[in-house]
């Protein structure tokens, strides 16, 4: 069971780095990736790491997603 | 032609890669160097030689104290940085822009200002319970700090702002760096070498304050400097 889920949280890792790279619309990039860092949040608790897990959730799905966004709306939203 | 030339650097570069993956000891068997040096000791002795009950804690604030000393100055370095670069580009074009067109919906407003109280317990309790449970200065203070973000963009930015005036700020901004100064300074007096904490005699009672010095440091620190980066890219339109 945990062996599953260890593995959709793999794939769903994987995909969503691809899904950064890929996206030109740089607004959904930082949403992407602040879902790859939730999923991150995740890998690191199942792996028996709760400091990290909480420094991940802290700085990487909440503080520099907001620190991209702002970089976003004082820049363009299109990569070119 | 260009691409071929990709692909063949890519697979020229994996190679070395792969082989190295390749004689990495199996995963979690007990001959693994990890396991091996200092990790016994760790386990075994942390809490009675480092004074904290979580062992994580103990080897960043301790046994590896250095090293933590080091992240700070350079997480306050990055604050620095940024300030310089955005000091120069600034354009001094009148108040700062809304970072969203769209106005805060009075719904997420209410949120935030209710939960706003619990978030801050929350952190303190990760501040002040790092040395026994898992958390610390470091994720404390940026809840903290992702709170006075929040504040800002749901309530008036120069409100919450208003809570730290510029010269506080100055001083809270390198806190973590301080407080590792003044312990690692008190440890060189005490013990005899920079940020040595009392193994035993008398001054073991100080271990305990003393990590709580330097997570409250780190944690005010790492708050004041991860809000202050955001008021800075926020003004500079």
């Amino acid at each position: 069971m945990s062996r599953a889920f260890d593995l959709v949280l793999y794939a769903l890792l994987i995909s969503c780095a691809l899904m950064v790279i890929r996206t030109k619309d740089l607004l959904a990039a930082a949403i992407i990736f602040t879902t790859y860092s939730l999923i991150m949040c995740l890998v690191w608790q199942l792996r028996g790491s709760p400091d990290v897990a909480l420094t991940e959730a802290a700085v990487g799905a909440g503080v520099t997603s907001v620190l991209f966004l702002i970089t976003i709306s004082r820049t363009t939203r299109r990569e070119r | 032609m260009r691409r071929a030339f990709v692909i063949a650097l890519l697979v020229l570069a994996s190679v070395p890669l792969l082989y190295g993956v390749g004689q990495l000891p199996p995963i979690g068997s007990t001959d693994n160097p990890t396991y091996t040096h200092v990790v016994p000791r760790y386990i075994q002795q942390a809490e009675e030689e480092a004074g904290a009950e979580n062992i994580v804690t103990a080897i960043i604030l301790n046994y590896r104290g250095y090293d933590t000393n080091g992240e700070v100055t350079v997480i306050f370095t990055a604050l620095v940085a940024v300030l310089g670069v955005l000091m120069i580009t600034r354009s001094d074009s009148g108040p700062s822009v809304p970072i969203s067109p769209v106005p805060v919906s009075p719904v997420t407003r209410f949120i935030v200002r209710t939960l706003s109280p619990f978030i801050l317990m929350f952190s303190v309790y990760m501040v002040l319970y790092g040395h026994s449970s898992p958390g610390g200065g470091f994720q404390g203070g940026t809840i903290v700090g992702a709170l006075l973000i929040v504040l800002s963009l749901v309530t008036e930015s120069a409100d919450v702002q208003r809570l730290l005036p510029p010269a506080v700020k100055v001083w809270l901004q390198p806190a973590a760096v301080l407080a590792f100064g003044v312990i690692g300074i008190a440890g060189l007096l005490l013990v005899g070498s920079y940020l040595a904490f009392p193994v035993e005699g008398d001054l073991v009672f100080l271990r305990v304050p003393w990590l709580t010095v330097i997570e409250v440091g780190i944690g005010v620190g790492g708050a004041v400097i991860v809000a202050s980066i955001f008021w800075a890219m926020e003004g500079s339109a």
